[in-house]
C-alpha cells in the first residue's frame, strides 16, 4: 500500500514537470509584467489581469497572424482528409498498371528531408510569385505521402465484400467511394486530419522562408519574432496561450487518433 | 459494315465499364501524380542541378561544376556543423529513447488514469516549438531568474549560464527535445509492451524472478524491434534540429549550436548562397539516406514491428 502511495507520488510529480511549462505559460500571460524578474516565481500573478491579452490583440498584427494560421491549416487539413483517403483507398484497392512502383516511389521519396526541397522550391515560388501568398503553403500540402501510407495500410485490412455489395447494386466508383469506403475510413482520416492540423499549425521553417512580409506570418513566425524582443514577456505568454488553445482543442477530442497514427507510421 | 458498328459499341461499352469502376483513378490519381512531379520530384533533381552552380535570385545564374562540393570539403564551419549535429544526437537519442520507456513502462504498469498521465507526456509532442523555446529560454535563463537556476540554488549549485555557455547550450537545446519528443517514443514503447504475451510474465514470476530481472531479462530484450526503429526515427529527427537552435541560440555561442539545418539555413536564406545551401542539403540527404539504409538492411521491408 505504502509502496502504491510512493508511486503515485512520484508519477504525479513527473507529471508536474511535464505540465510546468504550460502552467508557467497559462499563469504567466495573466501577469502584468513587461520584464522577466529577477525573482523565478515572479509569473504568479496576484491579480490576474487580460491587460496581455487586450495588448496583444491591439497590435494589429497578432489577429492577423492567427488568421493567416488558420487559413493555411484549415484548407490543407480539408483537402489532405479527402484527397489521402481516395488515394489511399486507390492504393489499396485498385488494380492498374504501376501501382507497385508508384507506390514504391512514393514510400522512398518520404525519405528526401524537407529541408532539401525549400530551397528549390524557394527558387520555383519565386518564379510562380508566390513569395508572400498563401499558395506557397497551402497548395504543396495538398495531399501526402504519410496519410496515403496510413489510409492505405488501414484499408487493405477491410475486406472487399461491402464494396462488392455495392456495385452489385449499380453504384459506380465515386459512389462506392462515397458511400461504402469513406464512412468506414473514419478513424483513419480523423488521423490524417490531426497529423495535417499539428504539423502545419506548428510549422516555423516553411514560413519563416516564404513568408517574409509581416502581415504574411502565420503565428509561429509571428510570435518567432516576439521572442527576440525584450519587454515582452507578459504578450510573449498571452500570444503562446492563444496559439496554444486550438492544438490542445484538437488534441482532447482527437488524442487516440494521434496515438494510433503514430503506432500505424511504425508498421511501416 | 455491320462488324465494325458492334465492336465500336462494345469499345464504348468497354469504357463505360471502365469508367464505372476505375473512374475515382483517373480523377484523382493523374493530378495526384502531377502534383508529386511538380512539388517533389522536380525539386529533388532541380536541387541538385543548383549544386552545380551559381545561382543567383536575380541576374544570371552560371555553371560552375564542382565549386560548391569542394567549398564543402574546405568548409571548417560545415564540418563544425555536422560534428554539433552528432554530438546533439548523442545528447539526445539515448535519454529520450530511456525516458519514452521509463514512461511507456509507468503508464503500462496499471496505474489509475494512465490515460490522463499519457496525455500529460504526449502534450509537448504537439505543442510548437515556438511555444516551448519561449519558455524553455526562460526557465534556462543564464542567470538567478531562470527558474531552473533557481531550484539549482536549493542544492548549493552555483548560477549556470545555459544557453550563454558554449559548452552548455547545445545539451540545453537537446534538453528541450527530450523534453518535446519522449511522449511520442513512449507511444512506440507503450504499443511494443502491449504485444509482449502476458504468459511470459506469469512464467517468470513463477520461476521467482525478481522486476528487476523480468525487465532485463524479458521486456527489454523483446522489445529489441522497437529499440531499433525508434533509435531510427530519432536519430533521423536529430539530423534535422532546426527550430530551437534558430529560436534560443542563433547558432551561437561561438557556433556551438549551429547544427547542419541552421547553417543551411543561414548559407540560403541569410548570405543568399543558394547553390551552396543546396549541397549542404544534399549532404543531409546523403546522411539520412545512409541512416534509412541501415535501417532497411536490418529490419527489412515487410518484418512488422507489432
Amino acid at each position: 500500500m505504502q509502496k502504491k502511495i510512493l508511486k503515485y507520488i512520484a508519477l504525479s510529480l513527473l507529471a508536474f514537470v511535464f505540465l510546468m511549462p504550460f502552467i508557467i505559460m497559462a499563469l504567466g500571460s495573466l501577469k502584468e509584467v513587461q520584464y522577466a524578474q529577477v525573482d523565478p516565481l515572479f509569473w504568479i500573478p496576484e491579480e490576474p489581469s487580460l491587460v496581455n491579452y487586450i495588448n496583444i490583440f491591439e497590435d494589429g498584427m497578432f489577429l492577423r497572424w492567427i488568421f493567416n494560421s488558420v487559413v493555411i491549416t484549415i484548407v490543407p487539413v480539408g483537402s489532405q482528409m479527402l484527397l489521402c483517403a481516395v488515394l489511399g483507398y486507390i492504393f489499396a484497392k485498385k488494380q492498374f498498371p504501376g501501382r507497385e512502383i508508384i507506390f514504391w516511389i512514393f514510400m522512398a521519396v518520404i525519405m528526401i528531408p524537407q529541408q532539401l526541397l525549400i530551397i528549390p522550391k524557394y527558387i520555383m515560388f519565386a518564379d510562380f510569385g508566390w513569395i508572400n501568398t498563401y499558395w506557397s503553403l497551402i497548395v504543396p500540402e495538398l495531399w501526402g505521402i504519410m496519410g496515403v501510407f496510413l489510409v492505405r495500410q488501414f484499408l487493405q485490412n477491410i475486406p472487399n465484400d461491402l464494396e462488392e455489395a455495392a456495385r452489385m447494386d449499380g453504384a459506380n466508383d465515386i459512389q462506392v467511394f462515397f458511400r461504402v469506403i469513406l464512412p468506414l475510413s473514419v478513424p483513419v482520416v480523423a488521423t490524417v486530419g490531426t497529423f495535417s492540423f499539428i504539423s502545419n499549425w506548428n510549422d516555423l521553417f516553411q514560413p519563416l522562408i516564404y513568408m517574409t512580409k509581416e502581415e504574411m506570418f502565420p503565428v509561429t513566425v509571428g510570435l518567432a519574432s516576439l521572442l527576440g524582443k525584450e519587454g515582452n514577456f507578459g504578450i510573449e505568454m498571452a500570444g503562446s496561450t492563444i496559439s496554444f488553445i486550438p492544438t490542445f482543442i484538437i488534441f482532447l477530442f482527437f488524442q487516440r487518433y494521434f496515438t494510433e497514427g503514430i503506432q500505424m507510421s511504425g508498421l511501416k | 459494315m455491320r462488324i465494325t458498328k458492334r465492336s465500336n459499341l462494345s469499345v464504348k461499352e468497354r469504357l463505360k465499364r471502365e469508367w464505372n469502376r476505375n473512374a475515382i483513378v483517373y480523377i484523382f490519381l493523374v493530378p495526384a501524380l502531377i502534383h508529386f512531379l511538380i512539388f517533389q520530384i522536380f525539386p529533388f533533381g532541380f536541387s541538385f542541378v543548383l549544386t552545380f552552380m551559381d545561382w543567383n535570385v536575380i541576374g544570371t545564374s552560371e555553371f560552375v561544376g564542382l565549386k560548391h562540393w569542394s567549398a564543402f570539403l574546405s568548409d571548417k564551419l560545415a564540418w563544425k556543423a555536422i560534428w554539433n549535429t552528432v554530438l546533439f544526437s548523442i545528447y539526445y537519442i539515448v535519454p529520450t529513447m530511456a525516458l519514452g520507456l521509463i514512461l511507456a513502462l509507468i503508464i503500462n504498469s496499471g496505474v489509475r488514469f494512465s490515460n490522463v498521465f499519457k496525455g500529460i507526456f504526449f502534450l509537448p509532442v504537439v505543442t510548437s516549438f515556438v511555444i516551448i523555446a519561449g519558455l524553455w529560454g526562460w526557465l534556462f535563463n543564464g542567470t538567478q531568474a531562470g527558474m531552473v537556476n533557481f531550484v539549482l540554488g536549493f542544492f548549493g549549485i552555483e548560477t549556470q549560464l545555459f544557453l550563454a555557455d558554449s559548452g552548455q547550450a547545445l545539451m540545453v537545446l537537446a534538453g528541450l527535445s527530450i523534453f518535446k519528443v519522449s511522449g511520442s517514443t513512449m507511444i512506440y514503447y507503450f504499443a511494443g509492451l502491449q504485444s509482449i504475451p502476458k504468459q511470459l510474465y506469469e512464467a517468470a514470476r513463477i520461476d521467482g524472478a525478481s522486476k528487476i530481472r523480468i525487465f532485463w531479462q524479458i521486456t527489454f530484450p523483446l522489445l529489441k524491434p522497437i529499440h531499433f526503429y525508434v533509435a531510427i526515427i530519432t536519430t533521423i529527427g536529430s539530423f534535422q534540429i532546426f527550430d530551437s537552435t534558430f529560436l534560443l541560440t542563433g547558432g551561437g555561442p561561438n557556433y556551438s549550436t549551429t547544427t547542419i539545418v541552421y547553417y543551411l539555413y543561414e548559407q540560403g536564406f541569410t548570405s543568399l548562397n543558394l547553390s551552396y545551401a543546396a549541397v549542404l542539403s544534399y549532404v543531409l540527404f546523403f546522411i539520412i539516406l545512409t541512416i534509412s539504409l541501415i535501417q532497411r538492411k536490418y529490419l527489412g521491408k515487410d518484418s512488422a514491428i507489432y
